[in-house]
Parts: structure tokens; sequence; C-alpha cells
């Protein structure tokens, strides 16, 4: 069990203490009827060993005529029943679980018995051996004292000796000489008389395997012998007062002394002196009629009361059931709720949006549990029924449980987790746990700073080499972490009232935003590599699917300082520096690895498309004219930019930049919802960007007509393939089509931007392009949606100049 | 240059974070190898997949024990999860 669910091993004492306990110590307070197997084994043959020279126990006690009966039991019932006096007798299996935590405060109850109990022949004989020097207190006080007499009754199948109560002792009142006298006696064996009730361990089981097994009737168990009973009887209050106070074994004698007296009241708490006047003569301890009958009333109830628990064995009750799920829970606890459990986070955030959406009304409330300081769980439902039925005040007892549990098992494993054990294992080890597993995507958060980012290469100089590929994976892990870090912070934005929290937490974003912002290293010098270290980064499939979340964090003017160094450096990226070369008509041309390397171009391509081009749109719909002038002739002067058009990125740049141009330019009516747009363009910026304009399209007009995909295609054919170019497959020719669009999306923007003059010319450059399209799109061989298609590009670029492809004539 | 990438690598493990979302190539026991891109990985190499294309190496022998030449069977899964106990290497797809 201690392996299953990682406990130690005081579990499964608590659990013989509610069970199936195989020490008999233990057994004794299960009630009978579970364990009647259990107790069939063999380990009444050690007795002797165990218990060995029993003479001396017996006599020890006996120097008090009638030892306090119940006193034996009492010391281990107690400990549970008073704690847990609340709780209803009936539920016998209340003890489990909570003994399971107090064990862990207070193990000193039930735990140490059965360890020590071995000692007991040792042990036994020492007191024996002080006592004719020692005082009687100190054999009261000591708490061992109770063990030895506990230990005689199972023993009496052994040596059969007077037990606890039955046999009358000679003396019934002895004064204190007496009893000193009596104890300097001990070391005889002296072997008292002893009554035929006296009751065997073996007769013990019998009857309570009687009173299991067959169809359970009160009178299964016949009446046991009164000895038996007291011990059973859970006295609660008495141990408290027992151990070290002189009033206690001064009690105790009386109680000896006065055995119809003391334990008269059995049920109830015998702290208060026994009533009697001390001097009252007692007879010999025979029992006298109403005493057996009250014996026999007292058995007979506490059998009626194991009859009727009896029908609960081995069925859970809920305390039973909460226990298991507080342990599952715990197991599920964790230093690092939201990256540990980063899926579980996402799914229950989405759901609880929809079941907030639904119920129509505010989704807020953690998004963990927590548990400890360090630990949480990492689920959550909808706020307020959480953890299915159980209530709110269930939930902070279970977490308040669950808390100790991991504390306690934290605590184990410091200690468990030797270095001994991690002897020949290779790097390092983590030291996960069930409790506590390494979260496998997160890394350790207190790695500290270990260098400046833009160390990272740490040539010196105005130019260095390009960051490695090793090198830019590890920045972007730590982007990535740094990125997951921030997202986390904004999660937990303070409420909007708390202001000094609210501080803290604007300085803390901040902080991580300029950790993001040096890591991505734009601010390098322009030209310190090529490609530029930010490049580099946003190079990979990775760090492309980073931008965007990137962009979300970075306040307006970093994101338009990154927005410059990107197009600056827009040559140097993989996408438009390799770009997948134009489509061949017939594939089979083509060996495997230049397949497999188109298929990989085209894959990186339409992931920048997807992933960093709509975040380039949105930052240039941030700018103004004058910006995006800027902007157009860094193009026009950084960038060969017939080439870079030529890539489907380039031609998404350019054509964001030109209509945002045209936007800002063809200044919408006035928007009262949003005042910068109220104003005109200043008429300056305006002049600057007609220039730019006038300077950009010189430069690429020559190479219009290249730039689409389908001539790009039939220029690189060559052979027969050349008359095969224009006839793709169908499907293929369409997703050409697309492609074109957004060419002819460009030559479009590049229309509506020109002035007149500039108007000819470009209808002049594509002139060629447009009646190609238009007689394509008209022949009865081409299919109609593709006919189609290619009508709506020559279209986007016509109505742009106010024409239209039907004023064609074919 | 190289410690300074390598200040942030403490264990074998984090070497495979860096493949995260990359293509990488995986020998199997049992004579297979994959490649596909890396998703997640834990402390058993158990992995997950995607887009992956499995081959499966193999030498048919003749009835007079006679070994063919080798034979490699592919196939294509587009997700797909290892168990680590499998995993002979990881490495980055070569490019």
């Amino acid at each position: 069990m201690s392996g299953f669910f990682g406990f130690d091993s005081n579990v499964d004492e608590t659990f013989n203490l509610a069970g199936a306990g195989e020490e008999e110590d233990l057994a004794v307070y299960t009630w009978g009827e579970g364990m009647g197997g259990s107790l069939m084994e063999g380990g009444d043959d050690l007795n002797d060993e165990t218990f060995g020279d029993l003479g001396d126990v017996g006599n020890d006690f006996q120097f008090s005529a009638q030892p306090a009966p119940a006193a034996p039991p009492k010391s281990k019932i107690a400990s549970t029943a008073s704690r847990y006096k609340p709780k209803a007798v009936a539920d016998p299996f209340a003890f489990s679980e909570d003994d399971f935590y107090s064990s862990r405060r207070a193990p000193a109850k039930p735990a140490p018995k059965p360890a020590t109990k071995p000692k007991a022949p040792v042990a036994a004989p020492k007191p024996a051996a002080q006592a004719p020097s020692g005082p009687v207190e100190s054999l009261w006080a000591k708490p061992e004292a109770p063990r030895p007499m506990w230990g005689a009754a199972p023993s009496s199948t052994v040596k059969p000796e007077p037990s606890s109560r039955g046999p009358p002792l000679p003396g019934q009142i002895k004064s204190l000489e007496e009893i000193e006298a009596e104890m300097s006696r001990m070391a005889i064996p002296a072997q008292e008389p002893q009554k035929p009730q006296v009751v065997s361990l073996e007769e013990i089981e019998r009857q309570m395997m009687a009173a299991a097994e067959p169809a359970p009737a009160p009178a299964a168990a016949p009446a046991p012998p009164p000895t038996q009973q007291p011990r059973r009887e859970p006295t609660p209050t008495q141990l408290p007062s027992l151990p070290g106070s002189g009033y206690a074994s001064q009690q105790a004698l009386l109680d000896s002394m006065f055995p119809e007296l003391g334990a008269a009241p059995s049920g109830q708490p015998t702290g208060a002196f026994p009533p009697g006047p001390p001097g009252q003569p007692s007879g010999p301890p025979q029992h006298s009629p109403e005493e057996i009958a009250r014996m026999q009333a007292l058995h007979d109830r506490i059998s009626a009361k194991i009859e009727s628990m009896s029908k609960h064995n081995h069925l859970m009750g809920n305390s039973d059931k909460d226990f298991i799920t507080r342990i599952q829970l715990s197991q599920l606890a964790t230093a690092d709720p939201y990256t540990s459990d980063f899926y579980a986070q996402v799914f229950s955030a989405l759901q609880r949006r929809q079941a907030a959406a639904a119920a129509g009304q505010n989704e807020d409330g953690p998004t963990v549990v927590q548990v400890a300081p360090g630990f949480a769980f990492g689920v959550s439902g909808p706020a307020g029924n959480r953890f299915g039925k159980m209530g709110s005040t269930t939930m902070q007892k279970l977490s308040s449980q669950v808390k100790k549990l991991v504390e306690s098992r934290a605590a184990h494993q410091k200690t468990t987790m030797g270095t001994a054990a991690l002897q020949g294992a290779l790097g390092r080890v983590t030291k996960g746990s069930v409790a506590a597993p390494r979260p496998v995507l997160a890394v350790p958060t207190s790695r500290p700073e270990l260098r400046p980012v833009n160390a990272l290469n740490q040539q010196t100089g105005i130019t260095r080499q390009a960051l490695t590929r090793k090198q830019v994976m590890v920045a972007l892990e730590e982007l990535y972490d740094a990125v997951l870090e921030l997202e986390q912070l904004r999660r937990e934005m303070p409420p909007p009232v708390a202001i000094e929290e609210s501080e803290g937490w604007n300085a803390q974003c901040a902080g991580k935003v300029e950790v993001i912002w040096r890591r991505l290293m734009v601010m390098e010098p322009l030209d310190v590599s090529n490609p530029h270290p930010f490049i580099s980064l946003i190079n990979p499939t990775k760090g492309q699917r980073l931008f965007p979340r990137l962009l979300r964090h970075l306040p307006p003017q970093q994101a338009l300082t990154l927005l410059t160094l990107l197009i600056a450096t827009y040559p140097q990226l993989d996408v438009v520096a390799r770009p997948p070369p134009p489509p061949v008509a017939d594939s089979s041309l083509l060996t495997k690895a230049d397949r497999a390397d188109r298929a990989r171009r085209e894959a990186e391509t339409d992931c920048f498309l997807h992933m960093v081009i709509p975040g380039v749109d949105m930052l240039i719909g941030r700018c103004n004219l004058g910006l995006v002038a800027g902007l157009l002739g860094i193009c026009a002067q950084r960038m060969d930019v017939a080439r870079v058009a030529a890539t489907r990125p380039g031609v998404a740049l350019f054509t964001a930049l030109l209509s945002r141009a045209q936007s800002i330019i063809r200044a919408p009516p006035p928007d009262p919802l949003n005042p910068q747009h109220v104003q005109a363009p200043d008429p300056a910026e305006v002049d600057q960007w007609n220039k730019t304009y006038a300077y950009f399209l010189s430069v690429l007009l020559p190479r219009l007509a290249d730039l689409f995909p389908m001539s790009a295609a039939q220029k690189a054919a060559f052979g027969p393939s050349a008359y095969l170019a224009a006839g793709d497959a169908e499907r293929e020719g369409y997703e050409m089509e697309r492609q074109e669009a957004e060419v002819w999306g460009l030559a479009a923007a590049l229309a509506v931007n020109a002035p007149e003059e500039e108007q000819t010319n470009l209808v002049a450059a594509l002139r060629d392009k447009i009646l190609h399209t238009v007689q394509a799109a008209r022949n009865p061989a081409t299919m109609p949606q593709r006919a189609e298609a290619k009508l709506r590009n020559v279209n986007m670029f016509l109505n742009g100049l106010g024409l239209d492809a039907s004023m064609i004539d074919s | 240059m190289d410690e300074a990438a390598n200040a942030g690598i403490s264990e074998p493990l984090d070497l495979v974070k860096l493949a995260l979302g990359e293509r990488v190539f995986v020998k199997l026991r049992g004579d297979r190898t994959l490649t596909g891109v890396l998703h997640a990985y834990d402390a058993h190499m158990n992995l997950v997949v995607s887009q992956v294309e499995e081959s499966i190496h193999s030498v048919d022998v003749t009835d007079d024990g006679q070994p063919l030449p080798p034979r490699v069977d592919r196939r294509n899964v587009d997700m797909l999860f290892v168990r680590g106990d499998g995993v002979i290497l990881i490495s980055p797809a070569q490019q």
C-alpha cells in the first residue's frame, strides 16, 4: 500500500486499526467481524518469545489488587476516542483517516506500539528490578507501565495468569507497606490462584469469529468472561490524567482497591473519584449476582453494537471515499499548475467562458485551486461548481487536507532522496515525484539570466557571423519561456481597485516585456550580420509562430521599431531569399529531394504568410502617411524591389504599404469614434509619399509583368514544358490563380495610387498579361471556375483604373 | 560563442527541447525510423510527432537463406505518439 500511495507505512497501521490488523494489540480494536481470518495466523507462536517471562509483569501490576481494569486499553482507545469523541461510536471507520492525519502530528499514540512490542521481555523485568527501590508512583508514572499489563492478557494462554480483573487477590485492601512488600517479592514468579474465567486469546478469537461468521446473533458470543469486557470499554478521559500524576496513581490504587466502584460506570468517564467512601469494606471480589448481570448486560450491549456495525464491514463510508479522493487529488497538485497543466488550463478556460456565456454571468474566479503556497491543482471547473457536487466548504477542507498530505510527502521525499540513488545517472537528475512531477515543458523559472542576450554572439566588431542554428533555437526557447511567463502574468491581472497591486503588476509586466525586447535583438545594428539576428529568429517556423504573440505585448513604439527593422532586412528572410522556385509543368522531372525541398519552402512561405504578414498588416495599419512613405522608401532603396516582389511575402508587404497609403490619402469621412483618422493627411507627407511612390514604381514597373507566378513559370520552362506550363492540371491551376490574384492585388494597389500618366504606363506594362488572361478566361476550354477566377483577377486591377474586362474586345 | 549557447543547457533533454516544433529524425528499435514535426516529449522520450513518415527497414531472406536486397516500407501518419522505450535517437532532420 505504501508503495502505491507513496505514503509512509504508518498508513498501514491506521488501516489496521480500522480493519484487518495483524498485530494483536491493534486487532483488538477492530470489533471483531472483519478480521476473523487474519487472526488465525500463527502469530501466537512467538508469544512466548515476545512476552517472555511474564511472571514479573503479572506481579508488577498485581500490587494493586485490582489494577484498574480499564486502564490498559484506555491508553490505546483513548488516543483515538478522546480526540474524536464527537464522532459517532457507530462509525468504526471514522478512526482510519483521521488517525492517518493525527498520526503525523502525534505519531506517539498508536504507531510506535508495534515497534516497541518485541522489547517487552527486556522491558518487563526492568520495572520489576527497580520496583523495590522506587516509589510506587514511579511505576505508574512510567508510560510503559500499562503496556506490560496489556501484554499480560494474551500471555495467559502460555502461562495462565490472573487476568487483569478476574481472580480475587488475596489481600483486598493493602497498605502501602504491603504493596511494597509484594513488589519486593516480584522477582519470585508467584503464581496466583486463578479463576476458571480467565480466557485465552484463542477463546476470544473464537468468540469473535463465532460472532462474525454464522448468522450473527448477539447470543453467538456466549457471555465472554467479564474480564474481557472492561478492556474494550473506551473510557476516554481517564488516560490524560493517568501518566505521571500523583493523583492518577492514587486514583488507580483506589480503583484497584474498590473494583466495583471503580469499574461501575464503565461507559462513562471515570475521571471522578469513586463515589464510595474510602473506608468502606469490600468483600472478596466475588462477583455478586447483580454485577454478573450487569456485565452480561454490558456484554450484550457491546455485541449488539458490534452486530449493528458489522453490516457496514467492507463498505466505504463517505469519509473513506473522501480519503481516497484526497490521496488522488494530492497527486494532482503541482508546484507549477499553469505550465504543467497547460492544456487543462486552456480547456477549462474555454469551458468556463462557454458556461459563463451560456449563463450570461461574469466569468472569473481562480483558474487553479491553491492547496499550499507552492502547490495547486491546475484544474478547476465553473466557479462555484468546482469539483462536482462538493460545496466550497468541502473543497476548503479538502484543500487543507491535501495540503497536509502534500507537505508531508515533500518532507518525506527530502529525506529519502539521497544522493546514493543517483549515482551513475546521466545528466541532471530531476527530482520529480508523483506528487510534484517535473513539468516537462517548463523550464525552472528561477534560472537566472545567464548573460545578456545580445552576447549570444560574442564576436565584437561591426559585423559578425550570423547566429548558428543552435543559437537560434536556444534563443527561441528562451523567448518562448519569456512569452509564456508574460502571458501568465497578464492572466493574473489584479482587480483594478487594488491600486498598489496593479502598479506592481504593471511594473512586472514591463520588466518582462523588456526582457523579451532584449531577447529579440531588434536593437542590434542593422548590418551587424547577414541575416540580422532578429531575422534569424524569425526564419524558423517556430519563430514565425511566436511573432503574433509577441506583437500583442510590445508597446507601439517598440512594435514600430520592429516593423522598420523587419522591412529593412526583408530580403534576408529565408522566404524571400530562397523562395519556392516557380512551378514546373511536369513534376516527374524533379528528384525526390527537389520535391521535398519545394514542399518545405512552400510550407515555410505559407507559414510566414499566415503568421507574420497579418501582424505586419496590423502594424502598417497604425502608421501615418509619413511613416508609410518612409517604409516604402526603405524598401525602394535597400532592396532589389523586383526580386522581393517576385515572392509572395514581398507582394504582401508592398500591397499592404500601398493600400494603407491610399486609405489615408482618400481621407475617410470623419469618424467620431476614431479621432486620429479625422485629420487630413499633412500635405508635406502627401508630397513625400508621391515622390517615394514615383520612385518605387519606376523601379518596379519594368519587371511588373514578370511578377506573376504563371509568367515566371513560363519563363522558367524550356522545351516542351513551355507549352505545357499553361496547361496545368485544374487543381494546380486554381491554386495558381489564387497566387496570381495576390500579384493582381499589388497591381491594383499600384494603380489606385498612380497619377494619371503613371496609370497609362501601368496598363502598358501589363497590357500583354491582361489580354492573355482575358482571352484565356474566354477560351471555352478553360474550366468555368478558373475562367471566373481569371476575370476576377483582371478586374481587380482594371477596376482600380475605372475599367472593366468586359470592355476588352477579343 | 558556443559556450554562450550552451549556458542554457544543463541536461540532455534540453537539447531535444530545441527541436520542439521542428522536423526531427527519430530512430526506433525494430529497424524503424521516422521523421516528423516534434510537438512534445517527456523524460521517457515519449514523443508526439506530426506529419510523420515512418520507414520500416527489412531484409527478406529467400528459402535457401540468401538475403534479398534491403527493403524499405514507408507509411505516412498525420499524428503519432511514440512510446519512449522504443526510441534510440532523436536528431534534427537534415535540411
